[in-house]
């Protein structure tokens, strides 16, 4: 006996069947739906970083023999190929004997084999486009900004032409949580949020992000168990900082993009510039020597003057670069301590007092075979 | 002998008549037996009929190296005493005219009937007449096979991988997609994997061509092919309930054929994915890998496992085609991994199927140090060599709960020497490669000084 259903996603997730006797011919001689078997479970999957899964399940009543089901997806993105149909039950002893796509139409047929009547339960698994997705956090700073509140918000829209009525949704880290999604409706859900995490502020001159010179203020979070978070790798998103006033309710400091940061790593988010530190930049020494030929060396004084008119001591990150080959020369001095952080980077930390007294940062070295 | 002469008629009318499935009119093709008794001489007399005979058995030998399929059908034809006029026309179709042959099944046609002629007419591209000479008149099966165009096929692979990425439920389906202008009903359906050479195409012979040009022969490689590749289908058991096809594989000199079990029906312009075999627990292994020749400019995960028999595979090579890989999401659920657009894959091959960076597993690298050495001057007090030696620290790091296995190639340019206390070996004359298990939640920071001479230092 051969069954024939058919399930339609025509604009909506929903499924549909018709029951009939058939088998597919012509484009023309395919019947379309009828009654809707009950929907059980829709789940939509973010686990990889550029596709969406979708999967639902689905009772479809059997009977003995060779069933015909028909599945369709017109006006929705669904890929073809990625499409898996398996029953739930893993020792079912219904067979899918071969899938058929008819011609110009965003469908197919399944020839199901079943050992008798019986409802089974199946497992529908495919990719669909055109569901966006977008990370974004809000963060939440202590009076002291010592520590952070911390909120990780993840934001669907629905582009597909499906429409979920309900579905569980999971993130890429694991979270789940169920909503119902209509087509071009988004959704933003807080999936995760980290108390009294411990921030990092830094003032930080670095020509390289801010090339007026201006002193920039960071916020440093270090993806680690220890300092509050660690828990799951932190995705690309916009984060919007908030600070306690100390009156009860908080404002605005700035927003900067998160950068994906993977667990050990620190996420660095620019809130603004520090307008109450200033650097000023001079070249005291350019010269050149140990000519040969045409290589030469140089030997080469940069000085740094810094002054914080805050009413407290800060520490200042000057992150400075130097290209080829070069060597910090032991006359270099105002720092508290550098790092060289690779061939061309040199980090130093400058304690900057208070009130504007000026603090100089020497910084001797010496570029060699330059031509 | 029993002979249906029925009043003239033509093709067009037999085009415009409705079809039936009992009518030896398949799709837009059309075979028509004539008399010479009655008509013996000119091409407008012969369209007398005749009977129409049912198909007794099609055959599709299907090549996915080149837009070809070989089919081959058989009839019961009655033939009379005498010479016999069967005309062939396949119009709206894409079968090569220089292709099709006529040929007797069994002993008793083959020493009854001889093909004398086969003659095209020039006012049809789509039509021939072979003259057949009978000695003995009776119904004989008949075999008559063509070249057509339109029937391709594909593999497509479909790996669930299980949580702790050790192994994977690999299943490996064939679809075959007929956009042929014919539809096959109940055809023996037989898959060519192999690239097989080609003088022309199909698709350009199937076209009309101008009158007095040559027909090429069909290859004789295909032909010997097909004659060798006869084997036996498996029988459906006909108890309980309807199984999945089995395909079988047989190898055939440079080629495989898959052979699908029992018949299919594959209508015009449709496709058919039919399930080539599943193999469970197929064993996994993961690197991380950096390898930028083969796998881009990331580190990135690579699943691997060996079309051999200790992977539970190596029965036959791996048609190219999509390899889609989903992992066990837990409760049977799923989670898409990643796809690879395979190779064809010899029996004994290595897979590596790339599913990208993963943010558990990461690599950075830094350059630590440069300097510069051996300064050359000429007599004009000019640079002419100088010898560059940098150190470099590449720091890999594991997130995850497991072990993880790690492999880096890193490539230099120049004439360079490498030295590092890591394990490095040599991969080829610009590039090393370590390999390297990484513990659970660890990290490690290997390091290495290149020396590179340039100018006259290279010399």
């Amino acid at each position: 006996m051969n069954k024939r259903m058919i399930f339609t996603l025509a604009g909506t997730a929903a499924l549909a069947s018709v029951i009939g006797i058939s088998r597919p011919t012509t484009v023309e001689a395919r019947i379309k739906l009828a009654t809707l078997p009950d929907k059980e479970a829709v789940v939509v999957r973010f686990d990889h970083p550029n596709q969406v899964l979708v999967e639902e399940e689905r009772t479809i009543s059997l009977q003995k023999g060779v069933n015909t089901v028909d599945f369709s997806w017109a006006g929705t993105n669904i890929d073809k190929g990625s499409i898996v149909f398996r029953p739930v039950d893993v020792n079912s002893k219904v067979e899918i004997l071969s899938t058929s796509y008819p011609p110009g139409e965003a469908a197919l047929t399944w020839s199901i084999s079943s050992p008798d009547a019986r409802s089974e339960k199946f497992r529908l698994s495919y990719l669909m486009a055109n569901i966006q997705r977008e990370t974004d956090y809000r963060a939440i700073v202590s009076n002291d900004e010592k520590t952070l509140t911390f909120r990780h918000y993840f934001k669907i829209r629905n582009w597909s032409g499906g429409t979920f009525d309900s579905a569980d949704f999971i993130t890429r880290d694991g979270k789940t949580f169920e909503k119902g999604l209509d087509q071009g409706e988004a959704k933003r859900v807080l999936v995760n949020k980290w108390d009294k995490v411990n921030l990092n502020k830094e003032y930080v001159y670095d020509l390289t992000r801010q090339y007026e010179g201006k002193v920039m203020t960071d916020y440093v979070l270090k993806n680690t168990k220890e300092m509050g978070l660690g828990a799951i790798p932190l995705e690309y998103g916009k984060v919007r900082i908030y600070q306690d006033d100390g009156k009860g309710t908080t404002a605005f400091t700035g927003e900067d993009w998160g950068q994906f940061t993977a667990v050990g790593d620190d996420m660095r988010l620019n809130i603004g510039i520090a307008q109450d530190i200033k650097v000023e930049f001079k070249k005291m020494v350019n010269d050149v020597e140990n000519r040969r030929g045409n290589v030469y060396d140089t030997n080469e004084v940069d000085e740094y003057e810094i002054k914080n008119f805050k009413d407290s001591e800060v520490e200042l990150t000057l992150v400075l670069r130097v290209q080829g080959e070069w060597e910090m020369q032991k006359d270099s001095e105002g720092y508290t301590s550098f790092e060289r952080v690779d061939n061309e980077t040199i980090k130093f930390k400058v304690k900057a007092p208070a009130k504007g007294a000026p603090v100089k940062l020497k910084f001797h070295y010496k570029r060699l075979n330059n031509w | 002998m029993k002979r249906n002469y029925q009043l003239p008629i033509t093709n067009d009318q037999f085009r415009s008549a409705p079809r039936r499935p009992s009518q030896l009119v398949i799709g837009n093709w059309l075979l028509v037996i004539c008399c010479s008794l009655l008509f013996p001489a000119t091409l407008n007399a012969k369209e007398e009929l005749v009977t129409l005979p049912q198909r007794d058995s099609v055959q599709l030998t299907i090549y996915n190296s080149e837009d070809l399929t070989l089919v081959r059908e058989r009839r019961t034809l009655s033939f009379k005493q005498g010479n016999n006029r069967l005309q062939f026309s396949w119009a709206n179709t894409l079968i090569d005219p220089t292709s099709v042959e006529f040929h007797p099944v069994g002993k008793d046609a083959q020493d009854a009937l001889e093909v004398l002629d086969a003659s095209y007419p020039a006012e049809s591209h789509e039509m021939l007449i072979w003259t057949v000479a009978c000695t003995k008149p009776a119904g004989y099966s008949v075999e008559i096979s063509y070249f057509t165009s339109g029937i391709s096929w594909s593999a497509e692979y479909t790996g669930i991988v299980d949580a702790a990425e050790g192994s994977m439920d690999l299943t490996a389906y064939v679809t075959v997609h007929n956009n042929s202008g014919e539809e096959y009903e109940n055809a023996q359906v037989r898959l060519v994997v192999g690239v097989i050479h080609m003088v022309e195409r199909i698709i350009d012979l199937a076209q009309p061509r101008q009158q007095g040009a040559p027909r090429p022969m069909p290859p004789a490689e295909l032909e010997e092919l097909e004659r060798m590749a006869e084997d036996g289908i498996n029988e459906d058991p006909g108890t309980g309930m309807a199984k999945p096809k089995e395909i079988q594989k047989a190898g055939l000199s440079e080629y495989y054929i898959y052979t699908v079990e029992g018949q299919e029906t594959i209508p015009n312009r449709w496709s058919k994915r039919l399930r080539s075999f599943v193999v469970q627990d197929v064993p996994l292994k993961t690197v991380y890998r950096l390898e930028p020749d083969k796998f881009g400019p990331s580190f990135t995960k690579v699943l691997e496992f060996k079309n051999d028999e200790e992977h539970k595979l190596g029965k036959e090579p791996l048609p190219d085609g999509l390899i889609r890989l989903y992992k066990d999401a837990g409760q049977g659920r799923l989670g898409y991994m990643g796809t690879l657009a395979s190779k064809y894959i010899p029996k004994n091959e290595e897979v590596k199927i790339n599913v990208g960076p993963d943010a558990e597993c990461t690599l950075k690298e830094k350059r630590l140090s440069l300097r510069k050495k051996d300064l050359v001057l000429d007599q004009w007090n000019r640079l002419v060599g100088w010898t560059t030696v940098e150190d470099f620290e590449l720091e890999v790091r594991n997130f995850r709960g497991r072990d993880v296995e790690v492999e880096i190639h890193r490539s230099m340019q120049g004439k360079f020497e490498f030295d590092s206390e890591d394990a490095w070996e040599k991969h080829d004359a610009d590039t090393q490669k370590i390999h390297f298990t990484l513990k659970a939640g660890e990290s490690r920071k290997l390091t290495f000084k290149v020396t590179t001479k340039n100018g006259e230092n290279a010399r």
